[in-house]
């Protein structure tokens, strides 16, 4: 294989694995620039959407039901946590969602094992995308650059629904400033019920596409809530542009870390993000000083 | 009356070896050990407000360090345990310095941060930690000194206990010292604080250090307890644990994380001796604790006391 191609495949994988890390990264951090919860079960619901985008897949033999299932019913889940349980805790000490989450992310772990097993579960990508292209020669999965692809069109879709869509407009003003926003009448109280539902769903869209990739397995939450947190630290809490440059940089030092240096790629990671707090604690674009 | 629960408990955990069976033994000594864990991570939590997601850090800088001394050297058990939690502290400071840089979430980020990157580390260093086996058969060696009583089964327990309670001792005696004054003063309001003259950064990276010298000394604790040390004990999982402990057991109180470690221990293992799925009902414990009893279980327990005794 050629330096060049060498080079071409693996930032192609650098950028769909970014886009996956994106799709985690922004749910976490649209639902922490909102209401100031670090959402522990973020990975969960992110492993969640997998399982249910397996099982959506078998039923209706049809991956593109599952891909707009999957984020659909996590998403509803999310809000119903949210109407149930959350909203009791807003005027409470911060830890209380942290706890709170930290047990859901507890809960779910352990009823996506008790429904669907301990086993990893394959989930194949539809036939339009099961094949490969060649790049400079060299074959690459189409599957990856629908990765891709998706990455560009869902950044684009969230940018324009918060730069231009109403609900987007009391989002932003919602987080600037949720005491003037509620006294100028936005209902804040259903504002974060939707941002919360949103976010998980973003997690469950994460979950449904890596599923082909990686298959859906009991592992999977841990391993990427920590990525997530990394981003979102690394781009800034709250910060739309941030979750997209921290998905960007990570999925760049995972994939390149793993193919030059596979021992020290995961501590690669860490690195970058003790580097970027100890420049900026707030994270790149955070505001936090 | 806290003075008597806690004369009373303290009773009951000296007597315990006499009247319990091995195997109850093995869970109390490692609910004690869990128990200091736990009330390390309360002098940051609950009185300063620096809220770690990274505490399992000092829990396995303790026990890979100890467990490394007594595979690899003759330094006796006891020797091995608090040159560890020396260590560890020393460890702290230097975490305590970095992520004092941030505050807010960025500080709870810079500390998970380091546990992953320590983490990582024990992933991938092999020669010392042994990768993902981690260190398997560490031995409790009794040394020259007449410590070999330590080595048993009942005799490391105490060795446990003792080092809770000198914990407890030190903490209380901090949180009660005009030092733990200042903690408080930065966990209620650190603008405050700073504007009184007091420097609270370097106030901050003191508890940071003291809390990782408590915590690794649990670990160190742990690992000649367990006979090995493995990566899980770094994972971010048993940060969000200890910090659950404390807050179960009532953040702020010292005795509360205490009692936490145990309701946890005794949780898990009730739980899953009666259900596969004890996490399930796990995390829903934990949530109905968060929503109904905010204060913890030193808050329920002292309330009703409290109640009690008005009415008397």
């Amino acid at each position: 294989m050629s330096t060049l191609a060498l080079l071409l495949t693996q930032t192609v994988n650098a950028l769909s694995q970014s886009a996956l890390l994106f799709f985690l990264g922004v749910g976490l951090t649209l639902i922490f620039g909102l209401m100031r919860i670090v959402n522990f079960a973020h990975g969960a619901l992110y492993m969640l959407g997998a399982f249910v985008g397996y099982s959506l897949t078998h039923w209706t033999g049809n991956y593109w039901l599952a891909l707009a299932g999957a984020p659909l019913a996590v998403g509803l889940f999310g809000t119903a946590f949210e109407l149930t349980i959350l909203r009791r805790l807003y005027r409470r000490d911060a830890h209380a969602f942290l706890m709170v989450t930290f047990g859901l992310a507890l809960v779910v772990g352990e009823a996506v094992r008790l429904t669907w097993g301990p086993d990893a579960l394959q989930v194949p990508a539809p036939a339009a995308l099961a094949g490969v292209v060649f790049m400079l020669d060299e074959p690459f999965p189409v599957y990856r650059l629908f990765l891709v692809a998706t990455g560009i069109v869902v950044a684009i879709a969230i940018w324009q629904f918060l730069e231009r869509a109403r609900l987007g407009l009391l989002i932003r003003a919602t987080s600037q400033n949720a005491d003037m926003a509620n006294a100028l009448g936005v209902d804040v109280r259903l504002i974060r019920s939707c941002v919360f539902g949103i976010g998980c769903g973003l997690a469950a869209l994460g979950g449904v596409l890596a599923a082909p990739l990686v298959t859906a397995s009991n592992g999977m939450a841990g391993t990427v809530i920590i990525d997530a947190f990394v981003i979102v630290i690394i781009g800034g809490m709250g910060s739309f542009l941030g979750s997209l440059i921290g998905a960007l940089l990570i999925g760049f030092v995972q994939v390149f870390g793993n193919y030059y240096a596979p021992d020290f790629a995961l501590a690669f990671m860490y690195l970058v993000m003790l580097a970027v707090l100890v420049m900026r604690p707030g994270g790149l674009l955070g505001k936090e000083a | 009356m806290s003075r008597i629960i806690a004369l009373i408990l303290g009773l009951i955990l000296l007597l315990a070896p006499l009247g319990l069976p091995p195997f109850a033994m093995t869970l109390l000594t490692e609910a004690v050990i869990l128990g200091l864990f736990a009330m390390s991570l309360d002098l940051m939590f609950g009185y300063t407000r620096l809220v770690s997601f990274g505490h399992a850090a000092a829990y396995g800088l303790g026990a890979y360090s100890c467990g490394w001394m007594l595979l690899n050297t003759d330094i006796p058990l006891l020797f091995a345990v608090f040159a560890a939690a020396l260590l560890t502290g020393m460890i702290g400071l230097a975490v305590g310095w970095m992520c004092t840089l941030a505050t807010g979430v960025s500080f709870s980020m810079l500390t998970l941060a380091f546990a992953q990157l320590l983490y990582a580390i024990s992933f991938k260093w092999t020669s010392v930690t042994g990768g993902s086996d981690g260190l398997a058969g560490i031995p409790r060696t009794a040394g020259p000194f007449g410590f070999a009583a330590l080595s048993s089964k009942a005799g490391f327990y105490y060795l446990a206990l003792a080092c809770l309670v000198g914990g407890f001792l030190v903490c209380r005696g901090l949180v009660r010292s005009p030092f733990g004054a200042v903690l408080r003063g930065i966990r209620e309001n650190e603008a405050k604080t700073t504007a009184l003259g007091y420097n609270t950064r370097l106030y901050k990276i003191a508890v940071v250090a003291i809390a990782y010298g408590l915590g690794g000394l649990a670990g160190a604790l742990y690992a000649p307890f367990a006979g090995f040390a493995n990566t899980e004990l770094l994972f971010w999982l048993l940060s969000g644990q200890v910090l659950i402990m404390v807050i179960v057991g009532g953040a702020g109180t010292l005795v509360g994380p205490v009692l936490g470690a145990a309701f946890f221990m005794f949780m898990e293992h009730q739980l899953s001796a009666w259900t596969e799925a004890w996490a399930l009902y796990f995390g829903l414990i934990f949530i109905a604790f968060v929503l109904f009893a905010p204060h913890g279980i030193w808050g329920l327990a002292t309330g009703r006391f409290r109640r009690a005794s008005e009415r008397h």
